[in-house]
């Protein structure tokens, strides 16, 4: 998208004041509020008390809150998430950075063998209430283990709650209920959306943000937008592929509904389902690996609602099976976009079989 | 009144071009002195643009567009 597209263009001069922030800055503004507001909260990774984190995450932390509650690690993710997770099991509510979700191999027993199963495995005796952010998404030639979405990495591991916000007003909320919610939360940050200049910014992601604290439940996904001849289901930065995608498709004379799926874990699979009833026709996009993936998911969820009226098949775009390219032109040929999914779109469309 | 806001000088050390990366109020916004009104990034380092008065907002320059120290991105009136 252009910055001529960005949503501040689209509000009259008339309207009253809307503060509106970038999605990092609305994550900083989450955690100063709740770190203000409950002493048991802590954050500790990689750059980010002195240096404000590498997503500007943190900024400020230090200074509010002290060394002892925002703390520095050295590059072990096995050290500082293993800690994370002990920390959380003995009573504090530790935020902890995984500055790439690439780089999770040396950090996975202490998430999927500890964080997501102790709970389980102790009877309820021991808790983990932490919040592991972590940044996703390539589309910057940062090669492909900088560029990963691996939502489906995670979202298929029971016992962790996975979510990726799309917009600066969902990521305060979510990740106030994130760091309130007594289970290890995986807290996706896309950086196409993050607010970081050097990453672009997808204008659609600014949004207004209140001052206050309050939550964005993490078990829901949110139509953005109505229609009744499709249904686009995204998350992260594929949902503002799926409503430019709907935007252009409404020039054409069709009405496209678009999700935004807001959590793959607990799928918040009913919202799709009513919207196929009343369409009969899906395209999902995501853009992490394809096979196995988030998209292979959803439509599994609406075919298995057998009182859908199907006009045709549904039908997936995501990224290639092989790995993230650096090259840019060989990336961007491969990465989901609005075009990508318009195409598949309107073969949908094309294909009516009723 | 118009009071102009500009890009400072302090910004940045060399006269490299910068970009205002994301505004944080619309067009025609009311805005109060000192808020954050933008944030612009030169070499991968962001600084935070402040309104130098009270009023309503009138932006010049959209973000991503390249910006040089001491030009006039906005006025408010």
């Amino acid at each position: 998208m252009s910055s001529a597209d960005a949503p501040v263009r689209d509000v009259p001069a008339a309207t009253p004041r809307q503060r509106r922030l970038t999605v990092c800055r609305a994550l900083n503004e989450a955690l100063h509020l709740e770190m203000a507001a409950d002493p048991s909260v802590v954050v500790l990774g990689e750059d980010l008390a002195k240096i404000g984190g590498v997503w500007g995450t943190t900024g400020g932390l230090l200074d509010a809150f002290g060394a002892d509650r925002v703390r520095d690690t050295p590059i072990s993710e096995s050290a500082f998430i293993g800690a994370a997770v002990g920390m959380a099991a003995m009573g504090l509510r530790p935020v902890v950075e995984l500055m790439f979700v690439d780089f999770f191999g040396v950090c996975m027993n202490s998430i999927y063998s500890l964080a997501a199963k102790q709970n389980f495995f102790s009877g309820g005796q021991v808790r983990c209430p932490m919040v592991l952010m972590t940044s996703v998404g390539g589309g910057y030639s940062d090669g492909g283990q900088h560029s990963q979405c691996l939502y489906a990495t995670f979202g298929h591991l029971p016992g962790m709650k996975v979510v990726i916000p799309s917009t600066a007003y969902d990521a305060k909320g979510m990740l106030i209920a994130a760091m309130r919610d007594d289970n290890p939360v995986i807290f996706m940050m896309h950086k196409n959306l993050l607010g970081m200049g050097w990453l672009g910014t997808n204008p659609g992601s600014m949004t207004h943000v209140p001052d206050e604290a309050y939550e964005v439940p993490l078990d829901k996904a949110a139509v953005v937008r109505e229609g009744s001849d499709i249904t686009l289901v995204g998350l992260g930065v594929t949902t503002h592929h799926a409503v430019a995608a709907a935007k252009a498709l409404a020039k054409e004379g069709v009405s496209a509904e678009v999700i935004d799926l807001r959590a793959i874990a607990p799928l918040d699979r009913e919202t799709v389902r009513a919207s196929v009833r009343k369409t009969g026709r899906l395209v999902v996009v995501d853009d992490d690996y394809e096979s196995f993936g988030v998209s292979a998911e959803v439509i599994a969820a609406a075919c298995e609602d057998r009182t859908v009226r199907w006009k045709s098949a549904p039908r997936r775009v995501a990224f290639p099976d092989v790995p993230i390219p650096f090259s840019a032109v060989l990336e961007q040929g491969l990465l989901p976009d609005t075009e990508k999914l318009l195409a598949e779109a309107r073969r949908v469309l094309a294909e009516d079989y009723r | 009144m118009t009071t102009d806001v500009t890009i400072p000088h302090d910004f940045w050390d060399d006269d490299s071009e910068g970009s205002i990366s994301s505004w944080f109020f619309a067009d025609g916004d009311e805005v109060q002195e000192g808020e954050m009104i933008a944030e612009v990034m030169n070499e991968k380092v962001a600084s935070e643009l402040l309104a130098p008065t009270a009023g309503v907002l009138r932006i010049q320059v959209e973000a991503e567009v390249p910006v040089h120290k001491g030009q006039t991105v906005a006025q408010i009136v």
